[in-house]
């Protein structure tokens, strides 16, 4: 159906062009009106997006000093020189674990979350609006308050572990309250901090899904004696399904991209071992800038794969309802 | 070849015919502004960026470059100077940043950059200085491209051994090592007090300075007396297996990678956390204003080396370089160039961080001074950073990235990673 409009749009098209030197002024007009409509958001995403990611491209296969200066065409030597770091494998593998962990456990966390908040309790609005709070603060002020929290010294984590017994010392020379010190462990609470900040997000577009079940198919259910888990899997789950996928498309594309967390609490350090590729990035740049661009490019591409699958879900999305 | 003389030739002769339009236009702006300084002198903005010494607010670096230009614009109401400074844990990356954007600030503080000469933004030092031989000699080579002074010593200092001798009497030392068996064994001793026996400082800050001063121990360094890069030879390598002993010792701090010099190591020493550390007269500055240690609480010493005392210990100068802009602007700059490094200026900074200053003459002047006296005279017996085109654009970053990994992980992987890095073009 969808692709029959389609392509009789542009033979339409076609056929108008042709008769264009017939056609009154007034009429030429306003056909071109879609042209005015959307001739802003096409100058806006052809400045804002698609001439930046041709710079970059083009970036990568110049020979451009750190001071910006361009030396000419270098062809594939920024990427040959990007595959050929070793630290290049196990910053890729980190950036899988990252996207892997966060985004399952924010996915986890926040459907029984969803749930919670889709019942009626007391309090139920001071809940909604504490959740909001990871959100609604900025993600970099976030980082900072864990970064602080985590200070061997005197951050809150390692006072209230020591006071509990599960730090056995802390201080300057702790080694085990040095959280951001190591590489696994300041992973770990990286990780951490990023299901924090996602759930919000996640929890209220799943709520939001959950809200648009209509009430009486739960009614139906209860009359023909379905359990609350049985009506929960037989209706929420499967209903709740296009709410689910755009959070977790909309939560890998963050997730991937994801750059204040990590640099604010350790900047990718100790060396690069705890960079993803994102930050990996940044960090190529003060020493190289095409090899950076090269890297970006191929970030770029993971993105686009992931908004690719976003685009035709919603386009199946679409189809089925 | 024949080829690319003569191309040279032709730059150089493009070169001079530029100087000689700038200079007469200068001199023509110069006259123009000495007449009428007072009624229609032109209106000319100077932008200042700088490296921030401070530890905090209070002491920030910014105060002092805006009293230099309110001074100034005292003196020059045409001119209007606007001053800003950045952190030393980001410089790097954000004067890099701001450069690569072809935002070009007039007068440039802190590292020198010889990429900037290849590229052809900087003034030669004999342009926008009165006097080009003011700044200390020993560092005219490092500040220079094919012999050409492109950037002045503005402020400079010597690095030793600090150790606080109330933990060293705790732990019945006598004297300070002067070898690496005895600091291990002296910082083992201090680490058992359940302080810091050896602070090291491998951080983003100045990682290159720590492991520099720790290859000096064993005959290495970045590069060797041809100038060519030696990052990952033997001799470092030696240096970094050390290191990684004395980590695995459990006598330092942690985790050295993550471990900054001011906001850690400096602050830690100066809370008495510290055995010993390697650091500048700097640190004297972060010690009288934490108020634990008094000045007898603690003192200096030779670097510790494998076998014995590093005899050159290592120089470090923070440069003043400008930018090319209009031939108006630079006698308006010159003449800034003169006010702010002149001897009340220069001994300002010194006082307020413990640093030395870049000139013959502010130095003279502190050959006796109890604090920075013995600073001064060690800074003509040391080593210098390379002065290679690359080492501030590339290699550099990528050290203070890279480097504190090496006493954990595989050295002779991260150092030689950043050989080929160093070497690679």
């Amino acid at each position: 159906m969808n692709e029959d409009s389609e392509t009789s749009a542009p033979q339409a098209m076609v056929r108008n062009s042709q008769r264009v030197t017939n056609v009154p002024k007034k009429n030429l007009i306003r056909r071109m009106e879609p042209i005015y409509w959307l001739g802003p958001a096409f100058l806006l995403i052809a400045g804002v997006v698609i001439m930046p990611v041709a710079f970059m491209v083009w970036t990568s296969f110049r020979n451009i000093d750190t001071v910006g200066f361009d030396h000419g065409f270098a062809g594939l030597a920024s990427y040959r020189n990007l595959f050929a770091l070793p630290d290049l494998r196990p910053v890729i593998i980190r950036t899988i674990v990252w996207l892997i962990s966060v985004v399952s456990a924010t996915m986890l966390i926040a459907l029984p979350l969803a749930v919670l908040l889709n019942r009626q309790f007391p309090g139920r609005r001071a809940v909604r609006m504490a959740l909001v709070a990871p959100w609604a603060t900025s993600v970099f002020m976030t980082a900072i308050i864990f970064r602080w929290m985590l200070q061997p010294q005197s951050g809150l984590i390692n006072i209230v572990g020591h006071a509990l017994g599960l730090l056995h010392n802390i201080g300057l020379t702790s080694a085990q309250a040095d959280w951001l010190g190591r590489p696994q462990s300041a992973f770990v609470w990286m990780i951490i901090v990023a299901i924090f900040v996602s759930l919000p997000f996640t929890t209220y577009t799943l709520l939001a899904g959950m809200q648009a079940i209509p009430g009486d198919i739960y009614e139906a259910a209860k009359v023909d004696g379905a359990s609350a888990w049985r009506s929960f899997r037989a209706i929420t789950m499967p209903l709740l399904k296009p709410a689910a996928v755009v959070a977790l498309l909309i939560n890998l594309m963050n997730v991937f991209n994801s750059f204040p967390i990590i640099w604010e609490m350790t900047r990718g350090g100790p060396g690069d071992q705890t960079a993803t590729s994102t930050v990996f990035m940044y960090q190529l740049k003060s020493s190289s800038i095409p090899m950076a661009a090269a890297m970006s490019v191929v970030n770029f591409v993971v993105v686009a794969v992931i908004v690719i699958m976003f685009l035709r879900f919603s386009n199946w999305k679409e189809r089925t309802i | 070849m024949k080829g690319k003389e003569e191309s040279m030739k032709k730059r150089i002769a493009i070169t001079v015919s530029l100087a000689m339009i700038t200079s007469v236009l200068g001199v023509s702006a110069s006259s123009f502004g000495a007449v009428t300084a007072k009624s229609n002198a032109p209106k000319v903005t100077i932008t200042v960026l700088g490296a921030d010494y401070g530890s905090g607010p209070s002491n920030t670096t910014s105060k002092y470059w805006l009293n230099i230009a309110k001074g100034f614009m005292k003196l020059y109401p045409n001119v209007t100077v606007k001053t800003s400074t950045i952190n030393w844990n980001d410089y790097n990356t954000k004067v890099t940043a701001q450069i690569q954007n072809k935002n070009y600030p007039d007068i440039l503080q802190g590292e020198f950059f010889p990429q900037y000469v290849s590229d052809g933004l900087l003034y030669p030092l004999s342009k926008v200085l009165s006097n080009p031989g003011a700044g200390s000699p020993v560092f005219k080579s490092s500040f220079s491209v094919n012999n050409v002074q492109y950037a002045m010593p503005f402020v400079t200092s010597a690095r030793a051994m600090f150790y606080n001798k109330k933990l060293f009497a705790q732990a019945k030392i006598s004297a300070p090592p002067t070898t690496w068996a005895q600091l291990l064994t002296d910082a083992k001793a201090i680490a058992k007090l359940g302080k810091i026996g050896y602070s090291l400082p491998l951080g983003p800050e100045e990682a290159q300075a720590e492991s520099y001063l720790w290859m000096l121990g064993s005959g290495g360094g970045w590069q060797n007396a041809q100038g060519k890069y030696t990052i990952n030879s033997a001799a470092n390598l030696k240096a970094f297996a050390f290191l990684k002993q004395l980590v695995a010792s459990g006598a330092t701090n942690p985790n050295p990678a993550t471990w900054n010099r001011t906001a850690d190591s400096a602050k830690a020493f100066a809370n008495g956390q510290v055995g010993m550390e390697f650091n500048g007269p700097f640190l004297t500055a972060t010690i009288a204003s934490a108020g634990v240690l008094k000045t007898s609480d603690y003192a200096t010493a030779a670097i510790p080396g494998a076998a014995g005392p590093v005899i050159k210990t290592l120089g470090v100068a923070d440069a003043i370089q400008v930018f090319k802009s209009s031939a108006a602007k630079l006698p308006w700059i010159k003449k800034f160039m003169d006010y702010a490094t002149n001897n009340a200026n220069q001994l300002a900074f010194a006082h307020e961080y413990a640093l030395l200053p870049g000139t013959v003459s502010a130095l003279n002047s502190l050959k006796n001074d109890p604090i920075l006296g013995s600073f001064v005279k060690a800074l003509p017996h040391t080593v210098l950073f390379p002065s290679s085109a690359n080492w501030t654009s590339s290699v550099l970053p990528a050290i203070k990235i890279q480097i504190g990994t090496a006493v954990t992980g595989n050295a002779s992987a991260v150092l030689g990673q950043l050989q080929t890095l160093a070497t690679g073009g």
